[in-house]
């Protein structure tokens, strides 16, 4: 089982259904030969920085899994035959990575999207830093905590 | 060989940002701190400028080419916000 992770982008005019639909496919795609999803974050809406296909804007998501190649290129198979899909790019992270090692980045990935939460709650209210964990902070410069887009 | 003017000495002992701390990563999703390595045309600057090493310099290369690719950073062209 090899570490990837994979960002894609989403054409902007989709709604929440269609956009749902799309996640849930790559997701199944990927656990399917007991792949693991390690993080799922949708970065929403952002501007592009060169116009693809005529759109200036898209829906951004990342996703961290564990998974066999076979699948990461199906995955990707499908990403370029579905035309909702404007780019998307995997990385390898790490070869032949162990159970343990999955638990542990699943875990983190949570305690940091809870700090980021946090962050944003309390920024909200202005009210006075609560408790300043590292992780916090090292969040605050992270671009991924600013563009997450949580329901409220 | 003839007497040039001296020219413009960059900076000899700038230190690595990325060596001096350990915990700064160059990662492509990190598109505000890959901006401070990117000229106003979208250009990225040479090492001898910004002060890097070498090792950090092409991982820095490689995170923006990587974020042009997902269109977080543009080819060309001033940087719109």
């Amino acid at each position: 089982m090899r570490r990837y992770e994979t960002t894609f982008v989403l054409r902007p005019s989709l709604n929440e259904e269609e956009i749902n639909t799309v996640i849930e496919r790559t997701t199944t795609i990927l656990t399917t030969n007991s792949g693991k999803i390690i993080e799922l974050d949708r970065w929403g809406m952002k501007k592009l920085a060169y116009q693809i296909k005529k759109e200036s804007q898209g829906f951004y998501v990342f996703c961290d899994y564990c998974s066999t190649p076979e699948d990461v290129a199906e995955m990707e198979r499908r990403f370029r035959l579905d035309d909702a899909v404007l780019r998307f790019m995997t990385i390898k992270l790490s070869d032949g990575i162990t159970t343990e090692e999955i638990e542990e980045a699943t875990a983190q990935a949570e305690q940091k999207k809870m700090a980021a939460t946090e962050d944003e709650e309390s920024a909200a209210d202005e009210s006075s830093s609560s408790s300043e964990e590292v992780t916090a902070s090292e969040n605050v410069d992270d671009t991924i905590s600013e563009d997450v887009e949580k329901a409220e | 060989m003839a007497q040039r003017p001296p020219k413009k000495l960059f900076t000899r002992k700038k230190i690595c940002r990325f060596c001096a701390d350990s915990e700064l990563k160059i990662d492509y999703k990190d598109v505000k701190l890959l901006r401070s390595f990117v000229s106003e045309r979208g250009k990225i600057i040479p090492r001898r400028i910004v002060g890097t090493c070498a090792s950090h310099q092409r991982q820095l290369c490689e995170a923006i080419k990587r974020a042009r690719h997902i269109a977080l950073l543009p080819y060309s062209g001033s940087i719109q916000s």
